[in-house]
C-alpha cells in the first residue's frame, strides 16, 4: 500500500512537472496507440443517410497503412502515411498515387475525418500550447498553415477526451470525442471516436476500433510497393 | 441633275410606299449600327479586362511555361526586356493551390506579385474594397466573391497549400474589380510567399509588361524578334482564354447575319421599285420617245431605289447613333453582364459593357443603299431597258 502511494506521488509529480507541450505529446501518443493492427469501423452519417466502412489498419504510432475491406465498391483502396508523404492505391485505377502534403487535410473517404485526424501530429507542430484549468489551449504559430483560430484539448488523467476546433471568430466548428480507452499490454488506444461537423447539422463520423493486436508491424507494411498487394 | 430631280419627284409621288421602304432600311441601319457597336464594345471590354485586371498588355515567359504553366518551368533568373514602348515591367509567379478556411476548401490559381510593381501595371491594387493592398510577405488579398465563398474575412488567416508547401496567410484586403476572374478567383500573395509555395527554385513564372493600348500585339511581335531563344512574348489578345473564341465566333456569326439583313432590305426596296416600274411602263415609254435614252431611264430607276433607301439610311443613322451614344455612356448592359459573370465567373467577362461608337459603322450601313441601287439597275432597270415604246404608246 505504501509502495502504491509512493508510485502515485511520483506519477503526480511527473504530471505536474510536464510542460503543456509535453502533456499534449504524451496524450497524442496515447491517442495514436502503440504499434498495432486493428479493424476500424468507420460510420459516416449524413442527414438522411449513412455509410459504413471497415478498414484494416497497421500502424507503429508514427506511420500508418490503412486498407478498405468494406463496402465492396471501395474494397482494396489503401492509404499509406509516412510523415509528410501520403500515398493512395486505387484498385479502379490500378496504380499508386503520391498525394501532395495538402492531401493530409482532405476528408478521408468522404467522412468528417481528415488523414491528419487519423495519422497526423499537426497539433504539436502547428500550434503553441498553453494550459488553462486542466485544458490545453492551442493557438496557431505565426504563419502556421491551419485555418483554425484555436484548438482546445480536454484531458482526463492524461488521455484526450475531447478536442474542440474553433474558427477565427471564436465559434466551435469541429468536435472530436474519444469514447473510452482500452488498455493493451501497458499501452492505450481509444475504443471509439466521434467527430462532428458543428457547422452542419447531421454531419457526424463514428470510428470504432476492434480486433486489436498489439505488437510490431512488419516493415513492408510501410512501403508504397505493398499498398497494392497488401502486407 | 435633272435625272436626280426626276427621281426625287417620283419618290415623293408615292409617299406611303416610300415611307414603308424607308422604314425597312431604318430598321436594318439601326440593327447594323447597334450590332457592330455592341460587338466592338464587347471586344474592347474583354481587352480592357485582360490587359488591366486578369493578365497584362504583354506577357513574357519561357516557351516551356506557355506549353505547361507549371512553376517549375518559370524563370530561374529574370530576363531583361527592352523596348521603347514598354512603360513598366513586373514579375509574377502563378501557381495552382488549395485554399482552405475552417469551412471550405477550394482550388484556385494564386498569383505572387511584387506589391509595388503591380501598382504600376494593374488596376487590381486600386480596386481594394475592404482592407488594403499587399505590403509584405505573409499577407493575401482575395477577390470579394471568392472570400464570400470561402467565408474568410479581412484579418483572418487563409491556408494556401501546394504540392511543395503550405502557408497560413493573413487576409489583408478584398478586391471588387467587376471582372469575373478577379472577384471570383483572385488570390494575390507576395512574390516571396509564392516562391516558397512553389518550392523556392524559380523567381517568377512570367514577366508582365505595360504598353500603350492598341500596341500590345506589335510590341509582342517586336520583342519576339529580340528575346533570347526559349522566351516568348504574347500580347493581350493571345492571352485571352476561351472567351476570345466566343468573341470571334460572335463576329463570325453576326457579320454574315447583318449582310443577310442588308440584302433582304435591298430586295424589299427593289421589289417595291419593280412594282412601281411595272405600273409606270407607259410613262417610261413616253419619256423614251421624247428622247431619253433607255440607259438614263434605267439609271433613274436605280436612283429612285437609292433615294428611297437613302432616306431610311439617314433616319436610321440618326436613331442608331443616338442609341449607340446612349449605350456607350450608360451602363445599360450592366444587369445582363453581371448575370453572365455569375454564370461564367472564370471567363474574364467584365460586369460593365459599353458599346463602341465609330463613324465607320455609317459606311457599313450605307452599303444597303448601294446594294438597292445595284439590284434596281439589274432587275427593274432591265424592264426599262427591254421596253418597246411603240407598243406601249399604241396602248397594247
Amino acid at each position: 500500500m505504501k509502495r502504491f502511494g509512493i508510485l502515485l506521488l511520483a506519477l503526480a509529480a511527473f504530471a505536474l512537472g510536464q510542460s503543456p507541450l509535453e502533456k499534449l505529446k504524451s496524450a497524442l501518443d496515447r491517442l495514436r496507440g502503440p504499434a498495432h493492427q486493428a479493424v476500424y469501423a468507420l460510420k459516416v452519417e449524413r442527414p438522411g443517410s449513412s455509410r459504413t466502412y471497415r478498414l484494416r489498419v497497421y500502424t507503429d504510432g508514427e506511420r500508418a497503412h490503412l486498407r478498405v475491406l468494406e463496402p465492396k465498391a471501395e474494397a482494396g483502396m489503401a492509404f499509406l502515411s509516412l510523415g509528410q508523404d501520403l500515398y493512395l492505391y486505387d484498385p479502379r485505377l490500378g496504380r499508386t498515387l503520391r498525394l501532395p502534403p495538402s492531401g493530409r487535410s482532405e476528408r478521408f473517404l468522404g467522412s468528417d475525418l481528415t488523414y491528419q485526424d487519423l495519422m497526423g501530429r499537426d497539433l504539436e507542430e502547428l500550434f503553441q500550447v498553453t494550459e488553462e484549468g486542466g485544458t490545453l489551449r492551442l493557438v496557431p504559430k505565426p504563419g502556421a498553415p491551419t485555418p483554425y483560430g484555436r484548438v482546445e484539448v480536454y484531458l482526463r488523467e492524461g488521455f484526450i477526451e475531447r478536442v474542440l476546433y474553433y474558427d477565427q471568430r471564436g465559434q466551435a466548428v469541429r468536435e472530436l470525442r474519444m469514447g473510452s480507452y482500452q488498455r493493451l499490454d501497458g499501452a492505450y488506444l481509444p475504443r471509439t471516436l466521434e467527430l462532428k461537423d458543428l457547422t452542419r447539422q447531421g454531419y457526424r463520423t463514428l470510428v470504432e476500433v476492434t480486433e486489436v493486436q498489439v505488437g510490431p508491424v512488419p516493415e513492408r507494411c510501410f512501403s508504397p510497393l505493398y499498398l497494392e498487394r497488401g502486407c | 441633275m435633272s435625272l436626280l430631280r426626276l427621281a426625287w419627284r417620283n419618290v415623293l409621288r408615292q409617299r406611303r410606299r416610300t415611307a414603308l421602304l424607308s422604314l425597312v432600311v431604318v430598321y436594318v441601319t439601326v440593327a447594323v449600327l447597334f450590332l457592330f457597336g455592341f460587338l466592338d464594345g464587347y471586344g474592347e471590354s474583354l481587352v480592357e479586362a485582360y490587359a488591366q485586371y486578369v493578365e497584362a498588355p504583354v506577357v513574357v515567359a519561357r516557351e516551356v511555361w506557355w506549353q505547361d504553366p507549371d512553376p517549375e518551368n518559370g524563370f530561374r533568373e529574370l530576363p531583361a526586356v527592352a523596348h521603347p514602348l514598354v512603360q513598366a515591367a513586373t514579375p509574377r509567379l502563378s501557381l495552382y493551390a488549395l485554399l482552405r478556411s475552417p469551412y471550405r476548401v477550394q482550388g484556385g490559381v494564386v498569383l505572387g506579385v511584387d506589391p509595388e510593381g503591380e501598382k504600376t501595371l494593374s488596376r487590381v491594387p486600386f480596386k481594394v474594397s475592404q482592407g488594403r493592398w499587399l505590403s509584405a510577405p505573409g499577407e493575401a488579398v482575395l477577390g470579394q466573391r471568392l472570400a464570400e465563398r470561402l467565408d474568410v474575412r479581412v484579418g483572418e488567416r487563409l491556408v494556401v497549400e501546394t504540392g511543395k508547401g503550405a502557408l497560413g496567410l493573413l487576409v489583408v484586403g478584398l478586391v471588387r474589380a467587376g471582372v469575373g476572374n478577379v472577384d471570383f478567383g483572385g488570390v494575390y500573395v507576395h512574390l516571396e510567399d509564392a516562391r516558397r509555395l512553389s518550392g523556392g527554385r524559380v523567381l517568377a513564372t512570367h514577366l508582365a509588361l505595360k504598353v500603350p493600348r492598341g500596341k500590345e500585339e506589335g510590341v509582342a511581335q517586336a520583342l519576339n524578334q529580340a528575346l533570347p531563344e526559349g522566351l516568348r512574348a504574347q500580347g493581350v489578345w493571345e492571352l485571352m482564354g476561351p472567351i476570345r473564341a466566343d468573341y470571334e465566333g460572335s463576329r463570325l456569326f453576326y457579320v454574315p447575319l447583318l449582310g443577310l439583313f442588308m440584302l433582304l432590305a435591298a430586295v424589299a426596296v427593289v421589289s417595291t421599285t419593280y412594282v412601281s416600274v411595272r405600273e409606270r411602263l407607259r410613262e417610261f415609254a413616253v419619256a423614251e420617245s421624247l428622247g431619253l435614252s433607255p440607259f438614263r431611264l434605267a439609271a433613274q430607276v436605280a436612283l429612285e431605289a437609292a433615294l428611297a433607301s437613302g432616306l431610311g439610311l439617314l433616319l436610321g443613322l440618326l436613331l442608331g447613333y443616338a442609341l449607340l451614344w446612349y449605350t456607350s455612356t450608360h451602363d445599360v448592359f450592366g444587369p445582363l453582364m453581371r448575370l453572365s459573370v455569375e454564370l461564367l465567373p472564370e471567363s474574364g467577362l467584365s460586369e460593365h459593357l459599353y458599346t463602341a461608337l465609330r463613324p465607320v459603322y455609317a459606311l457599313y450601313a450605307a452599303m444597303v443603299v448601294g446594294l438597292s441601287a445595284l439590284l434596281a439597275l439589274l432587275f427593274p432597270g432591265r424592264l426599262v431597258l427591254a421596253l418597246e415604246p411603240t407598243r406601249y404608246l399604241k396602248g397594247e
